[in-house]
């Protein structure tokens, strides 16, 4: 095993217009590892998670992926060239996304809609790909419901086929922007649940959450993002039992009063 | 009196010229099926010009929609079969003229792709952003969802008003017949001159017309309702 980390982001920056969204990020996701990130609503938790996969362009540093720059390529010459959007598809397929709103296409059935992109994307045949989204749906508890449409199931269903579809292209690490955020709380679990396993199994993940409890149990990181910066990083034990920073103390005693006194 | 009103009536006159009205309703179809799949893939390209991110573009997917989807379809027509080959014609120096079925199709294809456009757009412009960005994050290029993902919903979306958009192309076929595309309408007028029974001949017309676009109207919207339940249930 090469100490090359799945995920390396350097120094980002992002800004929107005159808006400065990310101001300089950087971090690490060892292989097999979890990290949570936390924080206040617009403190660019999201940004970042789109950043890392293209959704947004930086505006400045640049994301490795397994030691390959996302955004630019190195020519022959040694010039940094953006990539063409041909090879951030491609850099793409290593990362599954999980989104607040999980975002299933509504005319596919559940199967469809896991099948699809590892066989349109990764050119798998038909049989091989449903074989595939099978399993995938095994490792979420959905395999009975296959051929429903995704408007027939509750939101947790809904949410953990669109972590299926992500684990069947296979990535090398997965993206879960506050994939509960949207859901009951008795839906909540089933979700949580299905993400520990993966944890569990070894997944790099990269985790933005306002389930404390959770981030706490199963993250071998948690990040503290405030005004596009980290302002707190370490170990769950430190992070939420003995914040350093005055702002991230004001932040965890709205969701964890008994952790911060 | 009453007699003379029934054999005003009469269809049987109708009946007996089916064949060649049969052929000239076979006219219709031909037209608007070949103006339906042009003004389908005009309209299409029209709204991809519209919701592009380079505004030259978009710009001139609006003027396409403006121009067509304002212009009569009878002016269009005429302005294609009669001052369009001239106009060319004097472009390149050459006496230039179009089949009466060409013109009829081009006319009728630009016309109703103003209106398929704006029906795509909007469409498109109702599909989430959320699922096109889950497309981009599983890798999937531009062109695939717009394939896999955009167009098959669009579709489902637009089929209530694409069928009363296709009714009403089918009833603008009617109109050429003053190009002499020799359709039912055509026939018909052509019939009444040897006959002059213009009661029975219109009449018949107007209840065949009628009789199509209300089954074929009616048969696509209960398929087009019940295929859109099974997946938005
Ligand atoms: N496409 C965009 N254009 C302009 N501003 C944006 C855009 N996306 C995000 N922003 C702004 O960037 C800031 C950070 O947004 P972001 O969504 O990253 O926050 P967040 O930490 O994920 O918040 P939340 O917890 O509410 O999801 C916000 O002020 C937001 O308005
Ligand atoms: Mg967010």
């Amino acid at each position: 095993m090469s100490s090359i980390p799945a995920i390396s982001v350097v120094d980002v920056h992002k800004s929107f217009g005159p808006l400065a969204v990310l101001k300089g990020v950087s971090f690490d996701v060892p292989r097999g590892s979890v990290v949570s990130m936390i924080g206040a609503s617009g403190s660019g938790k999201s940004t970042l998670l789109r950043c890392i996969n293209h959704l947004e362009t930086p505006s400045a540093g640049e994301i490795y992926i397994d030691g390959e720059p996302m955004h630019f390529r190195v020519a022959g010459d040694g010039q940094r060239k953006p990539r063409p959007i041909a090879e951030i598809n491609r850099l793409r397929r290593d990362l599954g996304m999980v989104f607040q709103q999980f975002n299933l296409w509504p005319h596919m059935t559940v199967l469809g809609n896991v099948v699809e992109a590892p066989r349109r994307v990764r050119g798998l045949k038909r049989s091989e790909a449903g074989e595939l989204a099978l399993e995938c749906l095994r490792r979420v508890h959905l395999l009975d419901k296959a051929g429903e449409y995704p408007a027939r199931l509750s939101g947790g269903q809904q949410q953990r086929v669109a972590i299926a579809r992500a684990l069947a292209m296979q990535p090398k690490a997965m993206l879960f922007d506050e994939a509960t955020s949207s859901l009951d709380p008795e839906l909540t679990d089933e979700v949580l649940a299905v993400m520990r396993d993966l944890a569990r199994d070894g997944t790099t993940m990269i985790v933005v959450t306002h389930e404390m409890r959770f981030a706490r149990e199963v993250s071998d990181r948690v990040l503290f993002l405030h005004n596009g910066l980290i302002e707190e990083a370490g170990a769950p034990e430190e992070v939420f039992g003995a914040p350093k920073s005055e702002r991230c103390r004001q932040f965890l005693s709205k969701y964890l009063p008994k952790y911060v006194q | 009196m009453s007699a003379a009103l029934a054999e005003a009536l009469n269809p049987a006159v109708f009946w007996e010229y089916r064949a060649i009205l049969l052929k000239g309703l076979a006219f219709n179809f031909y037209v608007f099926a070949c103006a339906a799949a042009a003004a389908l893939i005009l309209g299409l390209g029209a709204a991809l010009l519209r919701v592009n991110r380079w505004r030259a573009l978009r710009w001139a997917g609006t003027l396409h929609v403006e121009i067509f989807r304002n212009a009569p379809d009878y002016v269009m027509v005429v302005w294609i079969h009669f001052v369009l080959p001239l106009l060319l014609g004097l472009a390149i120096g050459r006496r230039l003229e179009f089949p009466p079925f060409l013109s009829a199709v081009i006319a009728l294809g630009l016309v109703y792709s103003g209106y398929f456009a704006e029906t795509f757009r909007a469409g498109i412009q109702s599909i989430p952003l959320g699922q096109i960005e889950a497309g981009r994050a599983c890798g999937m290029p531009e062109r695939l969802i717009l394939w896999r993902v955009i167009l098959p919903q669009v579709v489902r979306r637009m089929l209530p008003e694409a069928v009363n958009q296709f009714v009403s192309l089918f009833k603008a076929t009617t109109i050429v017949s003053l190009i002499a595309v020799p359709d039912l309408m055509y026939q018909v007028s052509m019939v009444t001159q040897q006959e002059m029974r213009p009661l029975p001949l219109y009449t018949g017309a107007a209840l065949t017309y009628f009789a199509i676009v209300f089954l074929a109207a009616s048969l696509v919207r209960a398929a087009a309702e019940r295929w859109r339940q099974k997946v938005y249930a």
